[in-house]
């Protein structure tokens, strides 16, 4: 098995003939946890964006290897098949269709996609509810409808949900510690790093250090204007805190 | 309460109905998928205390002309009328809706609530909605509200992602537009229309 998980290369990206990103290059090797810091507008979001497959974002150039495989010719769908997961900033609202049929729809797609049968009905109920459990939800959550009417700090517990149902091989999170208070950013972490292991890989977009004092980053990398400005240990983030981003060009 | 369900070229529409004083019905009207059709139905509110409750149904995938006309007058005072009206249109199919609310000079206290929502499915496929209210009477309440618009484009993406497939997404964002009709309908006609949803 290869060490490596993502590989992007020269990535160049935007919306509406906007370019975003302009010229990423990152390497994710499996079992890391990355951090991608940057100021507000430096292009985090749509990184996760362009990575997960929403079809408004247009890639001009560079690629993207996802466990050998070419991420940018897939769809959204089957990127999620192959393990990978996005964590929304802004989780979108359903209305009439409830977390559980939202959650057996996604499970039994992936299943169909690898020529497993449907998850029969015991075995799905028995993972939705340690699932629950494991993010703090009570019963009455799987019969909510996705998203309408949570609180921010449930629409992002909502997200480590599903993330923890899918059991993803890569997750980005996407400030999803934003808006949270600190109860409900344990949760969020502890969610994480149950997912940590030697073969799985997280990358967090965040500007705030907040939450990565909950999930320890083994790489952190400075975004600014669309390119990586600056790859290093840990010890960036504290330094980011303590300087802000202005100091780190390089 | 007279309660029922028609299904259009099924079964046989009334076309006109006279409500007395407390007398209560609640109808489902559907258009299935390939029925083309010119509906008119008017509803008299005629006895005090007298109430409607009315929603539709109408599915147009290829090149249906569906044609929906309701008046639902409100003769007498007291009385209450509920219409939700919810559309599916696509291919090179059209829709209208036309929905009269009248209410009489002596009708006072009426309540009276009208809804018409559209999703479109192609470029080509045509919905009108005219909702009308005449009003002579001073002290109702009354609303009426139209929407027409494309599958969300951000719930499309959001379940993509979590490894649904485009065709089932969509068919579930549509299962999701019409649940507030169809959940008035019996299993087997739901089955039904789900599956003509695929």
């Amino acid at each position: 098995m290869n060490d490596v998980l993502l590989e992007i290369k020269n990535l160049h990206a935007g919306i509406e003939g906007k370019e975003i990103l302009k010229g990423v290059d990152l390497v994710v090797r499996r079992g890391e946890v990355h951090a991608v810091m940057g100021p507000n507008g430096a292009g985090k979001s749509t990184l996760g964006a362009v990575l997960a497959g929403r079809p408004d974002y247009k890639v001009t150039e560079g690629s993207v290897i996802y466990d050998g495989r070419d991420l940018l010719a897939m769809a959204p769908e089957e990127r999620s098949w192959a393990g990978l997961f996005l964590s929304f900033q802004y989780p979108i609202e359903i209305p009439g269709v409830s977390i559980t049929n939202f959650m057996k729809a996604a499970i039994n797609a992936r299943r169909k996609a690898q020529g497993l049968e449907e998850l029969k009905p015991a075995e799905f109920l028995k993972l939705l509810k340690e699932k629950m459990a494991f993010v703090q939800m009570k019963g009455e959550f799987a019969k909510r409808e996705v998203n309408v009417g949570f609180s921010g700090g449930e629409k992002k517990r909502n997200e480590i949900f599903q993330m923890a149902m899918l059991d993803p091989a890569f997750a980005i999170l996407d400030e999803t510690d934003s808006g949270l208070d600190v109860d409900a950013l344990k949760i969020v972490a502890d969610g994480v790093n149950a997912l940590r292991t030697p073969e799985k890989s997280i990358m967090i977009i965040t500007h705030y250090q907040k939450l990565l004092e909950y999930i320890q980053p083994d790489v952190v990398h400075v975004l600014k204007d669309g390119r990586i400005v600056k790859t290093a240990g840990r010890e960036l983030a504290d330094r980011i805190w303590a300087e802000g981003f202005e100091s780190i060009n390089d | 309460m007279i309660e029922r369900t028609y299904i259009i070229g099924r079964d046989e529409v009334p076309c006109l109905v006279r409500l007395g004083e407390g007398e209560s019905l609640r109808w489902t009207i559907v258009a299935l998928p390939g029925t083309s059709c010119r509906l008119s139905i008017e509803i008299d509110l005629d006895g005090p205390g007298a109430s409607v409750d009315l929603a539709g149904l109408y599915l147009c995938r290829e090149s249906e002309d569906v044609q929906i006309n309701v008046l639902l007058k409100h003769n007498s005072g007291g009385c209450v009328s509920r219409q939700l009206f919810k559309g599916i249109v696509g291919g090179t199919a059209r829709a209208s809706f036309d929905g009269l609310i009248y209410v009489k000079q002596d009708a006072q206290k009426t309540k009276a609530y009208q809804e018409n929502h559209t999703i479109l499915l192609s470029d080509k496929a045509v919905v009108e909605s005219r909702p009308q209210l005449e009003i002579y009477a001073d002290d109702v309440e009354c609303s009426h509200g139209a929407t027409s618009g494309f599958l969300n484009a951000d719930e499309l993406f959001y379940m993509r992602s979590r490894g649904i497939r485009e065709e089932e997404a969509r068919r579930l964002q549509m299962i999701s537009f019409i649940s507030p009709v169809a959940e008035r309908l019996s299993e087997d006609l739901k089955a039904e229309i789900y599956d003509s949803l695929a």
